[in-house]
Parts: structure tokens; sequence; C-alpha cells
């Protein structure tokens, strides 16, 4: 019988160049402390000895262009390239650096997919979409040096008016329990994103951050208590910034009723950096 | 607020670089005949990123076009 044998979510520019540029000294003093927390969970995961990771995050329309926007999208195949941008700038050129392409765990991938169909969810799929900064940054920063297991890309569709719920994102989460139970493999699943940054994607907003709402959200996962979570609204999310949360509700969906154990948490006006990891038995 | 004219034409400035070239040689012919506002298309002539995120363009697009991001 398959198991889900790691579960964390990250903030997902990793990178101390972009924050220093960003917020200074303590930008890069806090990314680097998220980086070094980051990179344990990643020993931790390593030493589960994985056949795969599924890594839920959210394209920065870099992927998918506005010939069509995936609610939720399942990378299939069996590589993924990184995203290639000339003259990169901001989080782009976080991926500058990193390796071109990776491997992906097809059968996983697929069986995702197509029992994810016949179970209701209507999920899209790509054998072409790169990934971005959102998937690599916090992938190699897990890994070092170190191979890196067959990924499972998934998209959430966080940024692009109408988003699936936290509802949806969260059961679509217990569906892909589901599929690793059902399967042979170990499996560690990721979120990237959040936390609170860019409050309505407005540009006059960037530099602030809900902190409050922040330790809310905290406060439930370390508790266990995700109800109050999946009934988090949309709305809710684009005012506080917190669009990519959503990537994480599919997370909490396929280790509920797991408690959290927060591993970093940094204020930057920027963004508060976030680290979490899930107990699971 | 043409949400799709405003992004498709952000995102082409994002991946297309030869586009981007003529944009950034001639701002009004490269727009000549794309389905702008007058609003969308003075905001473009401008570069001024800040209005074309008011006008609907997507953050992470205003804040990553080469050579016209808004950091």
């Amino acid at each position: 019988m398959g198991k889900i044998v790691f579960a964390g979510a990250m903030s997902h520019v990793l990178d101390p160049d972009y924050y220093q540029r960003a917020c200074g000294d303590d930008g890069r003093r806090k990314v680097t402390a998220c980086m070094a927390e980051i990179a344990r969970m990643g020993e931790r995961f390593t030493a589960t000895r994985p056949d795969a990771l599924i890594v839920v995050a959210d394209d920065h329309l870099n992927a998918f262009s506005f010939n069509a926007v995936p609610a939720l999208c399942v990378r299939i195949g069996r590589t993924v390239p990184r995203m290639k941008q000339d003259h990169a700038e901001a989080f782009d050129a976080v991926l500058e650096h990193m390796p071109d392409e990776y491997p992906l765990h097809e059968d996983l991938a697929n069986q995702i997919l197509e029992k994810g169909i016949a179970a209701g969810f209507d999920l899209a799929m790509s054998w072409e979409a790169p990934v971005d900064h959102a998937f690599l940054s916090p992938v190699n920063t897990m890994h070092g040096t170190r191979p890196i297991p067959p990924l499972v890309p998934i998209w959430v569709n966080s940024f692009v008016a109408p988003q699936p719920t936290p509802t949806r994102c969260f059961d679509f989460g217990r569906h892909i329990a589901r599929v690793v139970t059902a399967g042979p493999w170990k499996v560690g699943i990721i979120a990237t994103g959040g936390l609170s940054h860019f409050p309505e994607l407005s540009l006059p907003r960037v530099g602030e951050t809900d902190t409050v709402f922040d330790r809310k959200l905290i406060h439930w996962m370390e508790a266990g208590e995700h109800e109050p979570l999946r009934n988090l609204g949309v709305d809710e999310l684009h005012k506080t910034g917190e669009h990519e949360f959503l990537n994480w509700m599919v997370l909490l969906g396929a280790v509920t009723p797991a408690r959290a154990q927060v591993r970093y948490f940094g204020e930057l006006p920027r963004i508060n950096l976030a680290a979490v990891e899930w107990s699971l038995s | 607020m043409s949400r799709y004219a405003v992004n498709s034409l952000l995102y082409r400035l994002k991946k297309d670089q030869a586009f981007r070239a003529r944009f950034e040689a001639d701002a009004r012919a490269a727009l000549a005949g794309l389905d702008l506002t007058d609003a969308e298309r003075a905001a473009f002539l401008a570069r001024d990123m800040r209005k074309i995120n008011e006008l609907g363009g997507y953050l992470h697009l205003v804040m990553s076009v080469p050579g016209l991001a808004a950091h």
C-alpha cells in the first residue's frame, strides 16, 4: 500500500539576492533562514527514500497563456523543463542557475489524472507546460546537490479569476491521498507560495501583508482544524494576499487531519515567509 | 476594461522578444490594430505599469516584462 511519507509547504521565491533588492539586509537574512529550514525539511524528505514528489503550485502566467487557464492541471509525460525567459527579471531570474530538465513520475501523474476524471474532477492535462520558480525554487532548495526524485507537478489557478474554491482544492487533495494509498509508492507532497503578499494583486499595494490573517491560517493548520479553512472564500484570499493558499489547501486535503508544525515564519514588508511541515502518522 | 487584450499584450511583450523589440522601437506602430481602449493604449505608450495594472493587467506580468517591469 502506498503512503504519503512527507508533507510540507513553503514560500517559493527563495533567493537571497531577490530579497536583498526588495527588502534590504533584513530580506536577505530572513530568506536565508527560511531556506535553511526548507533544506532541513528536504533532508527529512530524502531520508524517507521516496519514489515521487508531488508539487502543488501556481503558474505566474508563464506556462499558460491567455488561450487557456486551467483551474487544476496535472503535468504528465516523462520530463518537464524549467521555464526559460530572456532577460529575466524579478522572480523569473530566480530560475536561471537551476537545472534545465526534471524527471516526472509518469504512473502516479497518470493515475491522479485518470482517477480524478473518473471521480468527477474535470482536470486539465499538459504534456508541454514548463514549470517556473513556484515549483523549482522549493524543489531545488530542498534537495541542494542531492538527486531530485521524479516529480508530479500540479497547477492550481491561484491568480486568474475565477479561481477554484478552497473547498474544491481541499477535496482534490483528498483525491490525491486516495490515489497514493491505492498505489505502491512512497510519496512526498509539497505546496508552495505565500504566505500573505500582493493583496488584491494591486501594484500600489506591493509591500503590504496581512500578518493577522497569516496567524489565523497557521493556528488552524497547527490545530488540525481544517473545516474553517475549507470555508474560506476566494474573495477573502484575494483581499488578504493569500491567493497561493489555494495550493496549500490541496495539501491540507491530502494530509487531513494531520497537524502542522511551523518551521519558519518571518515577516517582511513584501511577503511573510513561511516553511511548514506536517506530522504524519 | 478589456482584460484579455491588456493581458495578452503583456504576455506577448514578456515572451516574444522580437515583438518587444518592435514595441521598444516604435510602440505606436507595434500596438496598431490591437483591440485596446484609448486609456489602455495610452498606458502602454506611456509604459505606465501602474496604470496598466489598474486597467486589469495582472500583477505578475507587470512585474516581470523585461525592460518594462515595475518593481
